[in-house]
């Protein structure tokens, strides 16, 4: 103690006599904490806090050897002095001893603080490392083990162990312990009544239980003593708080109680674990749907390359057609043909359903109809051909597809059609006509019979063939509303001189207009000809 | 959206109430296919509080009309609103149902 070295060196300047003070150490020996000379030895028999101070007589003179108040065993030692020195003893020390007693506390504070700064900086600095372990991993069982060490050293605790709840068993299993391999120490039910992690992970606080109390066999290989059992709780951002699992901690050095302060830096711990095995959830949750998005994603885009490009049957044909699926497949198609001799077959279909099964009738159905449409230009020979085709894979499902499938013959102005229940299919004249192209037959599928056909005139480059599914006529708009069959009528009307492009460019604007953001309930397509 | 099944006299009458759609159409098989098991085999379905039928709900009255169809028995649809109407004409599904304008009728045709 540098300061009080130089209040005792300027004491024994002023006074001829040296002063020190005495400390006790660990081994029961005095040691100078600070003096008026560095050689001084030790007074023989210092005099205990309840005693008067003590007059010593040694080699070199006479001491007073008194004894400081406070929470260490500390003496202020004053003499030798100089001439006429030691008459002044008792008058020195109490000039003295205040002085030291009040610098002593004051320097036994400052060390007490050190101390609890240090033990605190080791907690803190823990807790800083764990941050840093956790967030470097992506996985809680990556680091678990590492954590476990961490915080055993910190506390002083041999055995560890991290217990996560499996939802789908409803147990406790150990995914991390220090002192066992933590895939041969058996699940703990949530439920199980003997069992401290279950029952801290029950009540959702933490307990401490003496040795006495172990009675599940299943935490026995890593309990040691007394253990404590911390939940692992995880806060939402909504401000809910759900147990995720338990951390134990147990076998101290020397069988020390855990402390408040232990508590507290565990429920921390805890804490910070339970983030971390929420966040590692949700990382591979969040993985799963991407892959999920991503195979969607293909799925489209397979089922998309199915339908041909518009310009297979130009020129003898303009056509457009657009297909937007209400999920990542759907149960909308259309198909194209080039006939020869200048015809052109043009189909539109729904299956009677949504998503991968749909999708897998609807890829089925347009590969069989490639085939036999080639075959003949005669629609309902065509359907006839497709319902064979698919009959099997319909009656097993429960499935039917409604199709219209008509074969345009510009040469010979006719229109050949086979429509299974189709119910928008058009033909819009130059004139403003409009006339639909009713169903002959129930959708296919639903009936054994072969399918019809129906022939009408067809006003070359002029006449307009309108196809579109009932995703667009019922299309639902903000207020619930159905977009209905006569507004996409109108507008087709309206620009039924335009090429079969813009037109369709027009009927999807009211479309959006009509929906804004609300979600799509069925598949829309939509396909305009003319020939 | 319920269905609510009772009986008139020998006739099992089933209301449908807001929509038939994908969501549902497997409850409303169901609840037939079971009065069916039972022994059941004069069905009519009541559509006088049915808004809406998309084509999943459609597939599954063609399902259940020939299910009812193989154990010998009849189904009959009642109470189809304009829509509905236009619909069944549209798809020619008119043409695989025995359609009553109203469930007195209905009752009356078995």
């Amino acid at each position: 103690m540098k300061e009080l070295d130089v209040v005792l060196t300027a004491f024994r300047e002023a006074t001829g006599c040296e002063a020190a003070v005495w400390l006790e150490g660990p081994n029961g020996r005095l040691v100078a904490t600070a003096s008026s000379n560095a050689g001084a030895s030790p007074p023989p028999f210092p005099p205990a806090h309840t005693e008067p101070p003590r007059r010593v007589i040694t080699a070199r003179g006479e001491m007073l050897v008194t004894a400081i108040s406070g929470p260490r065993a500390a003496w202020l030692a004053i003499g030798p002095c100089g001439a006429g020195g030691a008459a002044e003893l008792d008058a020195y020390r109490r000039f003295l001893l205040p002085v030291v007693t009040q610098y002593l506390q004051s320097a036994l504070e400052v060390e007490h603080a050190a101390a609890e700064l240090a033990e605190r900086y080791e907690e803190i600095n823990l807790l800083y490392t764990i941050s840093e372990i956790l967030g470097r991993a992506v996985t809680l069982e990556e680091t678990a083990v590492t954590i476990l060490e961490e915080v055993s050293g910190t506390v002083g605790a041999r055995r560890a162990s991290i217990l996560v709840h499996d939802r789908v068993t409803d147990t406790l299993n150990v995914v991390a312990a220090l002192g066992v391999v933590a895939a041969e120490a058996p699940p703990i039910a949530v439920d199980d009544p003997n069992s401290v992690s279950a029952r801290v992970f029950r009540e959702q606080h933490l307990r401490i239980v003496e040795e006495g109390e172990m009675l599940c066999d299943a935490e026995r290989p890593y309990r040691k003593g007394a253990m404590m059992s911390v939940p692992i709780m995880w806060t939402s951002p909504t401000g809910g708080s759900e147990p995720l699992g338990v951390v134990n901690l147990s076998g101290r050095h020397g069988d020390q109680p855990f402390t408040a302060g232990d508590q507290k830096l565990m429920a921390a711990i805890a804490t910070q674990i339970g983030t971390a095995i929420q966040n590692a959830r949700l990382v591979r949750s969040s993985l799963n749907q991407q892959k999920l998005l991503q195979e969607m994603q293909l799925a489209h885009d397979l089922q998309m390359k199915l339908l041909p490009r518009a310009d297979v049957v130009a020129p003898e044909a303009t056509v457009s057609a657009r297909v937007i699926p209400a999920e990542s497949v759907g149960g909308d198609f259309y198909n194209l043909f080039r006939l020869g001799e200048g015809r052109t077959g043009v189909m539109i279909g729904d299956v009677s359903s949504h998503g991968y099964r749909a999708a897998l009738i609807m890829a089925l159905t347009m590969s069989a109809t490639a085939i036999h449409a080639q075959r003949t230009s005669d629609p309902a020979q065509t359907l006839d051909a497709l319902l064979h085709s698919v009959r099997d894979e319909l009656e097993s499902t429960e499935m039917f597809v409604s199709v219209f499938y008509g074969v345009v013959d510009p040469a010979a102005e006719r229109l050949r059609y086979s429509n299974t229940g189709h119910p928008h299919a058009f033909v819009i004249g130059a004139n403003g006509s409009c006339e639909r192209l009713p169903a002959l037959d129930p959708p296919l599928g639903m009936v054994p019979d072969a399918p019809a056909a129906q022939e009408r005139p067809w006003a070359s480059g002029e006449d307009l063939l309108l196809l579109f599914t009932d995703g667009i006529s019922d299309a639902r708009g903000r207020d619930g509303e159905r977009l209905g069959e006569q507004a996409v009528l109108e507008t087709v009307l309206k620009h039924r001189a335009e090429e079969p492009s813009e037109i369709v460019e027009h009927v999807f604007e009211i479309l959006r207009q009509h929906m804004g953001d609300t979600p799509r309930r069925d598949d829309l397509t939509l396909v305009v000809l003319r020939s | 959206m319920s269905f609510s099944i009772k009986k008139q006299g020998d006739i099992v009458v089933v209301d449908v109430e807001g929509q038939l759609i994908v969501g549902n159409r497997q409850e409303l098989k169901q609840k037939v296919l079971d009065e069916l098991e039972k022994g059941e085999k004069k069905f009519l379905i009541d559509f006088s509080q049915t808004g809406y039928i998309d084509s999943s709900g459609l597939g599954v009255l063609v399902s259940l009309s020939k299910k009812i169809r193989e154990q010998g028995g009849e189904l009959r649809l009642a109470n189809l609103n304009d829509d509905l109407k236009t619909l069944f004409e549209l798809t020619k599904l008119d043409t695989l149902f025995q359609i009553a304008d109203t469930r007195e009728r209905a009752l009356e045709s078995f």
